[in-house]
């Protein structure tokens, strides 16, 4: 009688794949650019600020103080970014001889374009979130330097006191937000630790932030 | 690469994606993104102002703080400083910022085509129809006016009388029928009420802590003299057939039949003079004598007020220093002058009148406006009476016919003849800011801008006991192309050569504010409120007791069931319907789904056979039906249905529209005995299970 097979397994089986554990470690490896690299860049849009404003050169050199341009007015709230009013307080003429500075003067101080409008903020939150600046702010009242200032503020903004131009602003192509734009554990460093900071004795009730 | 091969880069590309932050930042990118869906509400970031102005959709004028930030109002907010209200506000002033982005608000200019369809014009366009259609109209022209505390019905009335026209009309409310009793006593000036200074006020029918009156001022009175857990420094009754709002306050209320508010006056008349109080004047003795035959067995029985309460309520009267009787209707227009007439005899009798806590006569205001009319005129003035003459062919159609911040299609009853006069009209126009019925039913609807978007003025409200004068300022600019009503009738003067002898609207407040001996510069920098107290003669007043009995024979109610409207502001106004911000306090109780609600006691409830949550089909006297929702509740007079006004609205917005039953539509139009006045509010139905 002639024997039959019956077997399911392919004549193939128990031959050494072609690829070995290569195509594996090729998986990754791709994978891995892709997602550490190719990807994250794909998505996010690089812009420039619409000035090259300098930092260094207002604070180090001319002396002003970070509240003489973000200040918490009357009412509570945080004045943010200048307006192209406030600046032109000073720069109601060209001052000096950075061609950024007389661009400023020519394009906004002059023609009543408003800076602020423009101007690209790395960390805005969408509205669902309440935020006072003025609540955060207690520490800062003993703080001297613009240096330590910084610092202090830097606890979640970028630390754009010592620059002499913007750090460029990535934005995400898919929500329109900043790279920069903190999560919610980002708040949660001090509101669900109180000693992160000392003792903030901030409160990690839903209704603290979103109303 | 073999099957096998391609599992294994697989697996080695989904680790090592695992491993970077792709997913995990594209996920935090997708949270980021689901807040830029459009319906989610954008805050408006910047500085934040308060200003002080005056509501000008609310119709006491209500004085309030505007929230604006970065210029945009996004609040209104009670003010503390404000002379009149004292930290007070209404419902609907309170949701004003939010009314001006109403989806019913009026963007743009509308000529209706001949397909009967409005199409969006310019205001150049607009103003043009404007002009050729009142220089055509010549004399023919008419105008009605909702808004009685504006001077810009200075200007509207100049351009009409300067014409030939005497046909500009304010639309009915409380003070015309007051004028008249006032008139009918003797009174000279304009009725006023100094309820801020009174220990004891009785408040009969007129609903004066929700809608009658300077309301805000009147619930500041309210807070200041009852404190929580203190004693009321002052005592408050109040009647009316339903415990609305206003009874919820009182110290003592008192249920009565709807429309037999003239019989409780007058029974509680002649208590006052059985008890010795008898404040002279002529007619005196005539009125009572008439007054002696409402004993209070007969006052119960048509009243149905129970005779202790009625005792109460005198005992608390002749107990009182200062006493004040205050009558109102409970709708706000449509009111007779009959009762009004009966409580300026008991405050007479009380020795209430031209004393502190008492009525006052205060002077009417000067036209500053050349060929204005004077306020007293257009008091006596009835648009119910023109409308319907108009409608029955008794006087001709006005060939052009302006309807300025008005809803009378929805605020009248249908036999008031509106619709049949816009109808008949050569060319209507309404200058309103949302969507009513009345622009509905016009040829060319304006936008107008609200008083917190353009200059316009309150002058005294009906129901103030101070003359009170304050400027609505632009706080924000006007909601997409809506423009200053003022300033629109001011323009269309000059271009058909009417002199007014103001170029614009700031002029004009300027000249009222100086007549009036108020600091204009003040009002207009930093939103004072000029206030004064009136302390000149009081006009020589007597019984009348013949009118006050000829108001008195009005034939009772004969029908099974009375329908007792409740106004509530919360719910709008015929001008703006429900605010979209005031839903959330639509209760159940008012409406159930798209149907009104009806509360009757159990037993009006046994009586027709329903209990709670059935459906109740009303039939009016003029045969106007509606099916409602039935609700038991003992605070309802029994045979009487309480229905809440400003419901069933045909236009506007998806927040009004088709929402519940409009309760004046099941009103009809009769005529005061004696004064010959229109009168409406109460209504005789049947009822019976749906």
């Amino acid at each position: 009688m002639e024997e039959r097979n019956n077997t399911t397994t392919p004549e193939s089986a128990g031959k050494t794949c072609c690829c070995g554990w290569g195509a594996f470690v090729v998986g990754l490896v791709v994978a891995l650019i892709l997602g550490w690299w190719v990807l994250p860049n794909l998505m996010k849009e690089t812009k420039k600020q619409p000035i090259a404003f300098s930092h260094v050169e207002h604070v180090q050199n001319q002396g002003m103080t970070c509240d003489q341009c973000h200040f918490v007015r009357a009412d509570g709230t945080f004045s943010g970014a200048p307006t192209t009013e406030q600046c032109a307080e000073c720069h109601f003429t060209i001052l000096g001889k950075d061609p950024e500075e007389a661009r400023f003067v020519r394009e906004y101080v002059q023609t009543g374009r408003e800076i602020k409008t423009e101007w690209l903020i790395y960390q805005k939150q969408p509205d669902n979130v309440f935020f006072s600046h003025a609540l955060h702010f207690g520490p800062l009242a003993e703080l001297q330097t613009p240096a330590d200032i910084a610092k202090f503020c830097s606890k979640c903004h970028l630390n754009v006191a010592e620059t002499s131009v913007p750090p460029l602003y990535r934005e995400n192509r898919l929500s329109g937000y900043s790279e920069n734009t903190m999560l919610m554990w980002g708040c949660e460093r001090c509101h669900a630790e109180h000693m992160a900071l000392g003792n903030t004795n901030a409160s990690n009730a839903c209704f603290t932030c979103h109303k | 690469m073999d099957r096998r091969g391609f599992l294994k880069f697989a697996a080695g590309g989904t680790v090592g994606l695992v491993a970077s932050p792709i997913i995990w930042n594209t996920l935090y990118d997708a949270v980021y993104w689901t807040q830029n869906w459009g319906w989610i509400p954008r805050l408006k970031k910047g500085a934040s102002e308060y200003l002080p102005t005056v509501s000008k959709l609310c119709p006491s004028g209500t004085g309030f703080l505007v929230r604006t930030v970065a210029g945009t109002p996004v609040r209104t907010l009670s003010d503390r400083n404000n002379p009149v209200s004292h930290g007070s506000m209404t419902a609907l002033a309170a949701a004003e910022a939010e009314l001006r982005v109403s989806p019913a608000r009026l963007k743009k200019p509308l000529r209706r085509s001949p397909d009967g369809a409005y199409v969006a014009i310019s205001w150049a366009e607009a103003e043009k129809l404007l002009k050729e259609h009142m220089q055509a109209a010549g004399s023919s022209v008419a105008a009605f006016s909702g808004d009685p505390t504006t001077s810009i019905n200075e200007v509207l009335s100049a351009m009409l009388y300067q014409r030939g026209s005497a046909d500009f009309y304010l639309m009915p409310d409380e003070e015309q029928p007051a004028a008249a009793a006032w008139t009918a006593m003797g009174g000279q000036g304009r009725l006023g009420y100094d309820i801020e200074h009174s220990d004891c006020v009785l408040a009969v029918g007129a609903p004066i802590l929700e809608s009658w009156g300077v309301v805000a001022a009147n619930r500041s009175v309210f807070n200041r003299t009852h404190p929580a857990g203190g004693t009321p420094a002052q005592t408050f009754v109040y009647a009316s057939p339903v415990q609305n709002n206003t009874a919820a306050g009182a110290d003592l209320w008192l249920p009565i039949k709807p429309g037999t508010e003239m019989a409780l006056l007058l029974g509680i008349a002649h208590l006052l003079i059985k008890a010795g109080k008898s404040g002279f004047a002529a007619g005196l003795p005539n009125f009572a004598g008439f007054a002696a035959a409402y004993t209070p067995e007969k006052v119960t029985a048509i009243t149905g007020v129970p005779a202790d309460r009625l005792e109460a309520a005198v005992k608390a009267l002749t107990g009182a220093k200062k006493p004040l009787v205050i009558a109102g209707s409970a709708l706000g227009s449509g009111g007779a002058a009959g009762p009004v007439m009966a409580a300026i005899a008991v405050n007479m009798l009380l020795g209430s009148v031209g004393r502190e806590g008492g009525l006052v006569d205060m002077p009417f205001p000067s036209p500053v406006v050349n060929g204005a009319a004077e306020y007293r005129h257009l008091l006596t003035r009835s648009l119910v009476r023109y409308t319907q003459s108009v409608a029955a062919g008794k006087t001709s159609a006005p060939k052009m016919l302006i309807v300025y911040a008005a809803n009378p299609v929805y605020a009248l009853p249908s036999d008031a003849g509106v619709r049949e006069t816009l109808k008949k009209a050569g060319f209507s126009v309404a200058v309103a800011s949302f969507m009513s019925e009345t622009c509905e039913a016009c040829d060319l609807v304006l936008p107008a801008a609200l008083g917190m978007e353009a200059f316009d003025d309150v002058l005294t409200p009906y129901g103030s006991g101070l003359t009170t004068y304050a400027l609505a300022r632009p706080v924000a600019k006007p909601f997409a192309e809506a423009r200053s009503a003022g300033e629109l009738f001011i323009a269309l003067a000059q271009e058909v050569g009417v002199d007014l002898g103001v170029k614009d609207m700031p002029e004009l407040l300027y000249k009222r504010a100086y007549a009036l001996g108020a600091p204009f510069r003040a009002m207009l920098e930093s939103g004072t409120v000029h206030t004064a107290v009136e302390k000149g003669p009081v006009s020589p007043l007597f019984y009348n007791w013949e009118a006050i009995k000829a108001a008195a024979s009005a034939k009772a109610a004969d029908a099974p069931l009375q329908i007792a409207p409740v106004v509530v502001l919360g719910m709008g106004t015929a001008q703006t319907a429900i605010p979209p911000f005031a839903t959330k306090v639509v209760t159940e109780y008012q409406l159930a789904g798209k149907l009104s609600v009806a509360q009757m006691n159990a037993a009006t409830a046994a009586r027709l056979k329903v209990k709670d949550g059935d459906l109740l089909k009303i039939t009016a006297a003029n045969k106007v039906e509606t099916t409602v929702r039935a609700a038991v509740f003992e605070g309802v007079m029994t045979d009487t249905v309480s229905l809440t006004a400003g419901l069933g609205h045909t236009a506007f917005d998806q927040f009004s529209k088709g929402k519940g039953a409009n309760v004046v539509t099941l009103t009809s139009i009769s005529r005061e005995p004696g004064t010959n006045l229109p009168v409406w509010g109460n209504a005789d139905v049947n009822a019976a299970r749906a």
